[in-house]
């Protein structure tokens, strides 16, 4: 945020337009990073500070908004005959996207996913009888952190499995709005966001997008004493 | 990072509650030799750290060395905050830890040279003081890696 950055005067900063998690813009473009990484260390040439620059590339047309050039590979509407519980509707969208999953393993030579130390089916079924009430202990809430983490990694690795341009907005779309794994999330977030022992950690579940509201400045981890 | 006029009223009021007083003292060293001669070093506060590392915690002072001797397809991203876009470092590393382009600027003579090591930190939960030391340890080693600028990437 260049707001943020004036308030805080650093000696040298490259105020940049990309979405947020994106400092170095668009994935795989060699050419587009360097440009990036060139008006920063044009910074070193300031004969005084704080320089606050601004950079005047921003990401191509394509990448903002919400359209995508090739479509969500995952038809993730369920067909009337899939299982009315949860556990049943992720399982089902798991084996979905496994084969994309495993695309993108070969496409990409590297996975992101596994913080938990689990495989995804142990996660959706840790999730799937959560949420349907069948089992009411979240467990410690680190190790469920890292499961939503790995669970949001692989989908995320699914959906973009196919080569192409991937708009941030479009993979936050398909993540927690179409699919079932983000509707879960959402729930999760109201279920947590209701107890005060657990408001902050609602906080690290669901995203403030995928809500279309703030979620406040609660504490993540509130000290025992404090619940 | 991104434009205030592109996120919705929620967002923007969320991020400039975010404003923090301007670091004291003010910091600034003009370098001493020109950029081809300049070792450097990446920071990033992406949370990111190998596999086999300990994960971040939902607030965590503390930070991970990343050997570039290491396998950076092995990097994983333990970052609390869910409320920034992850696709583009699941599609190429380089967009939060930009190594590959800085080893080609080595290739290149543009700068002279890359530390051995570099830092992750995982920026979210806790004001900058609460990294104070974490941060003090780390401009040790640089120091011992005889660098001469790092290059952040905030996340």
């Amino acid at each position: 945020m260049r707001e943020n950055t004036v308030a805080l005067r650093p000696p040298r900063a490259l105020w940049v337009s990309f979405p947020l998690g994106r400092p170095l813009g668009v994935p795989g473009d060699a050419a587009f990073q360097h440009r990036v990484i060139a008006a920063g260390l044009s910074l070193l040439q300031a004969p005084s500070g704080p320089v606050l620059e601004d950079h005047t590339e921003d990401m191509p047309p394509g990448w903002v908004g919400n359209e995508t050039g090739s479509a969500c590979p995952v038809e993730f509407a369920q067909p009337a005959r899939v299982p009315d519980s949860w556990t049943g509707r992720l399982s089902a969208e798991l084996q979905q996207l496994v084969p994309w999953y495993e695309l993108s393993l070969r496409r990409r030579d590297r996975t992101t996913f596994g913080l938990a130390g689990l495989e995804m089916r142990q996660i959706v079924h840790h999730l799937g009888r959560l949420l349907d009430g069948s089992d009411t202990e979240v467990g410690d809430l680190r190790s469920f952190k890292y499961m939503l983490e790995d669970a949001k990694a692989y989908y995320t690795e699914a959906l973009t499995a196919r080569p192409g341009v991937h708009p941030p907005d479009a993979v936050a779309q398909w993540l927690y709005k179409d699919s079932c794994l983000g509707q879960g999330i959402v729930t999760l977030y109201h279920r947590f966001a209701a107890d005060p022992a657990t408001a902050g950690f609602a906080r690290i579940v669901s995203p403030r997008v995928a809500l279309g509201h703030t979620t406040g400045d609660d504490q993540i981890d509130r000290p025992e004493g404090e619940r | 990072m991104v434009r205030l006029a592109d996120l919705p009223e929620y967002e923007r009021q969320h991020l400039l509650a975010k404003n923090l007083p301007a670091l004291t003292p003010a910091a600034w060293t003009a370098p001493s030799k020109p950029l081809s001669d300049m070792r450097f070093a990446l920071l990033t506060t992406a949370g990111l750290h190998y596999r086999d590392a300990e994960n971040f915690a939902f607030a965590d002072a503390s930070y991970r060395p990343l050997q570039i001797a290491d396998d950076s397809r092995e990097l994983v991203m333990s970052h609390s905050s869910v409320n920034f876009d992850r696709a583009g470092f699941v599609e190429d590393v380089n967009v939060v830890f930009p190594y590959d382009r800085f080893r080609e600027l080595v290739d290149a003579g543009t700068i002279g040279g890359l530390s051995e090591v570099h830092y992750s930190f995982m920026g979210a939960g806790l004001l900058p003081q609460m990294y104070a030391q974490s941060a003090a340890e780390v401009a040790g080693l640089l120091k011992q890696e005889a660098v001469d600028a790092v290059f952040l990437t905030p996340v």
